[in-house]
């Protein structure tokens, strides 16, 4: 995935092309409005990492001259949580927002998100390890033996299961499985994880969900240590 | 200080107009008055002066004693002619007094009384014109007496100057009184002004002394006092919340300082860094847990309002939050019960959080095995959410507050972990961007807390 990030703050600048470069991307920086205009303009980009105020010319300015002439898709970053600060965004043509302070988690989850359109059909069956999810039948099972799941917990599974190999934060689960998209106290994500893992892993040798402290949760297949 | 601009020279002024409406209504009414005694006056004395001739003329032996009336009319004629006689006939012997044109011009009428501008004179003549027809001691006469009306217009012209003179001096007096009324009167509210001047953020306690105001002042001093009073106790509530939230971050802060000093101190392995890593991790995801339901509070504060109002059954949203809330409940081994429904326009993701909040709030503090109530209903303009759990009584003094950023019944549990006291604080927000508000009750073991949300979204907007 080709990126191009524009964004003047040197530390978050740094660090987003180091976490990006690390999944795998190839990133372009860009400090200001003009430099971040030209390259955007210039060269052929997945998804375009764009902060809201820059010196030169400022991310709307930017991305109204961008949409001129390309539809690159565009998130924007803002440290002003104002609806009309997000309207203006979105109706200059951002295609996501995200504001300050986000975590790298969810940036990576809705760029992700931004350049799967288009994507391969879903699979109907998925595999971790010995792990086989139906998602069709919504039945899971491991080494040929029938896991019970209620629904919600198939739910959390199959999300698990689509991003294999990936973390998940807690919003972004919440997101996915109960379709809620404000921050909460409650732990749900933990009590359900911790479910799904009893039902999952409890009663196999090796475990496939993981926790990743501080970030999330990933399923996926790790050799044995 | 601009006379227009305060009250006592606006009040003076308002005096001023007042007594010049009077006094000229009253000038008014005199002068008419004045006016009409002296026709009545001018009048008499031309029918004294009449009669006297009237008298002489019916008296009369013969033409021989024409001479002697001619004479008594120049003796009746004042040197200045204030009073003038004419006698009009065919007989020269009979006739006096020089023929003006504008008395031979009247002479055609009939026997009348009336004014007559003669040449020469700055007033007109009162006249009085009367016929006397012809018969054995005369020959056909027409006698007219004119009386000049120069003094009662003298009169007149000076009740004028007097009245005028008066008037104005009497509505300057009254403005000059009223103003030194007002000014005497105001004085309470100078010395209120004075004090109101006094008050300073230093000391917030102090109020304006009401004691010895006047009724209607000190009514205004008693609202002022209490807009002081809620002035304060606002005030007091942005400090200790400034106090709780600057507790709340530093709890997170000192730790991530002191985590990361004493990592970096020694030699550390790669999992021993790692570890310090996922721990700063943890608390930089709760100052950001708190700095965006601080935005989030702040912008509802600002006055917010949502953005898509959809009309929606409340109960289905509940149910989406219990659904959300599902493993807790298990967890806790509590039951939701969720009783009737309405129909209100909210924002759904708003409206879904704040249910999640209370219901997070309830199951927390709800034994096991106990069941938690919601109700729905709509009465008058706005629905109603509340959710009821049994649980401990919470005093009087701290359900008013339980909706106050940070605010902690149980101050121990400051820091609990997971929660960082903003859930209510969320849910009265959210109340207040649908017009609706808050409410908490403790009876009887039960606690219910609930919100409101505005039923006609019109109002709203």
């Amino acid at each position: 995935m080709k990126v191009l990030v524009v964004e003047d703050e040197l530390k978050i600048a740094d660090y987003l092309y180091k976490g990006l470069t690390e999944q795998g991307c190839s990133v372009d920086l860009a400090h200001d409005g003009l430099d971040g205009q030209h390259l955007a303009l210039e060269v052929d980009y997945d998804v375009i990492v764009l902060d809201q105020m820059l010196p030169g010319l400022d991310g709307l300015a930017l991305l109204k001259s961008l949409r001129t002439a390309k539809d690159t898709p565009v998130i924007m970053l803002t440290a002003r949580d104002r609806i009309e600060d997000r309207v203006k965004g979105l109706r200059a043509g951002a295609d996501d927002y995200l504001v300050k302070p986000f975590s790298f988690m969810e940036l990576l989850a809705r760029l992700q998100a931004l350049t799967r359109r288009g994507r391969k059909q879903e699979a109907t069956e998925l595999h971790v390890g010995d792990l086989v999810i139906d998602l069709l039948a919504r039945k899971a099972s491991r080494n040929d033996r029938r896991i019970d799941l209620t629904a919600k917990e198939f739910a959390l599974l199959s999300v698990l299961a689509r991003h294999q190999g990936q973390i998940l934060s807690k919003t972004a689960i919440a997101e996915m499985v109960w379709d809620v998209n404000f921050d909460t106290n409650a732990n749900v994500v933990e009590v359900a994880i911790k479910r799904l893992r009893a039902k999952i892993d409890a009663p196999f040798k090796t475990g496939l969900l993981h926790t990743v402290r501080g970030m999330g949760y990933v399923l996926e297949e790790r050799p044995a240590p | 200080m601009n006379a227009i601009h305060s009250i006592a020279g606006r009040l003076a002024a308002m005096f001023a107009l007042a007594a010049l409406l009077v006094l000229s209504i009253l000038a008014y009414i005199l002068d008419r008055e004045l006016a009409t005694v002296l026709e009545r006056q001018q009048v008499e004395q031309l029918d004294t002066k009449f009669k006297d001739i009237d008298y002489v003329l019916k008296r009369l032996r013969g033409p021989e004693q024409w001479e002697r009336i001619h004479a008594k009319l120049d003796a009746l004629t004042p040197p200045d002619r204030s009073t003038q006689y004419w006698i009009l006939s065919d007989d020269p012997q009979i006739r006096y007094g020089n023929a003006l044109a504008e008395i031979v011009s009247i002479s055609q009428d009939a026997s009348s009384v009336g004014e007559l501008r003669i040449g020469g004179r700055a007033e007109p003549m009162l006249i009085r014109n009367d016929y006397f027809p012809a018969d054995e001691r005369h020959a056909a006469l027409r006698f007219i007496v004119g009386v000049d009306s120069e003094p009662y217009a003298r009169t007149r012209r000076a009740f004028r100057t007097v009245m005028l003179a008066s008037v104005s001096g009497g509505v300057l007096l009254v403005a000059l009184i009223g103003y030194l009324i007002t000014h005497w009167g105001l004085v309470p509210l100078k010395r209120l002004s004075r004090e109101a001047h006094a008050l300073s953020p230093s000391m917030l306690s102090q109020r304006l002394v009401t004691a010895q105001l006047p009724a209607e002042l000190s009514d205004l001093a008693q609202s002022f006092n209490g807009a002081l009073d809620r002035l304060e106790a606002a005030y007091q509530q942005l400090e200790s919340f400034n106090a709780d939230v600057t507790h709340d971050l530093r709890t997170p802060l000192t730790n991530l300082i002191g985590h990361t000093q004493v990592a970096l101190s020694r030699e550390r392995s790669v999992p021993q860094l790692v570890e310090v890593l996922q721990s700063n991790l943890e608390d930089m995801e709760r100052l950001r847990g708190i700095v965006n339901d601080m935005l989030f509070l702040a912008r509802a504060n600002q006055g917010e309002r949502p953005q898509q109002l959809l009309r929606t059954s409340l109960a289905a949203e509940v149910h989406k939050a219990i659904e959300f809330l599902d493993f807790l409940l298990e967890e806790a081994q509590v039951h939701v019960r969720v009783q009737g429904d309405a129909q209100a326009p909210i924002e759904r993701s708003l409206f879904c959080r704040a249910v999640t909040n209370l219901l997070h709030n309830a199951i927390r503090h709800s034994p096991p095995g106990s069941e938690i109530v919601v109700e729905l209903a709509a009465a008058e303009d706005h629905a109603r959410v509340t959710v009821s759990n049994p649980g401990p009584a919470i005093p009087a003094e701290h359900l008013g507050r339980l909706f106050d950023r940070f605010y902690r019944v149980d101050a121990s549990r400051t820091n609990s972990g997971e929660s960082h006291g903003l859930g209510l604080a969320i849910v009265k927000a959210v109340a207040a961007m649908h017009a609706g508000n808050v409410s908490a009750t403790s009876r009887g073991g039960i606690t219910t807390v609930g919100f409101s949300v505005l039923l006609d979204a019109q109002d709203s907007a």
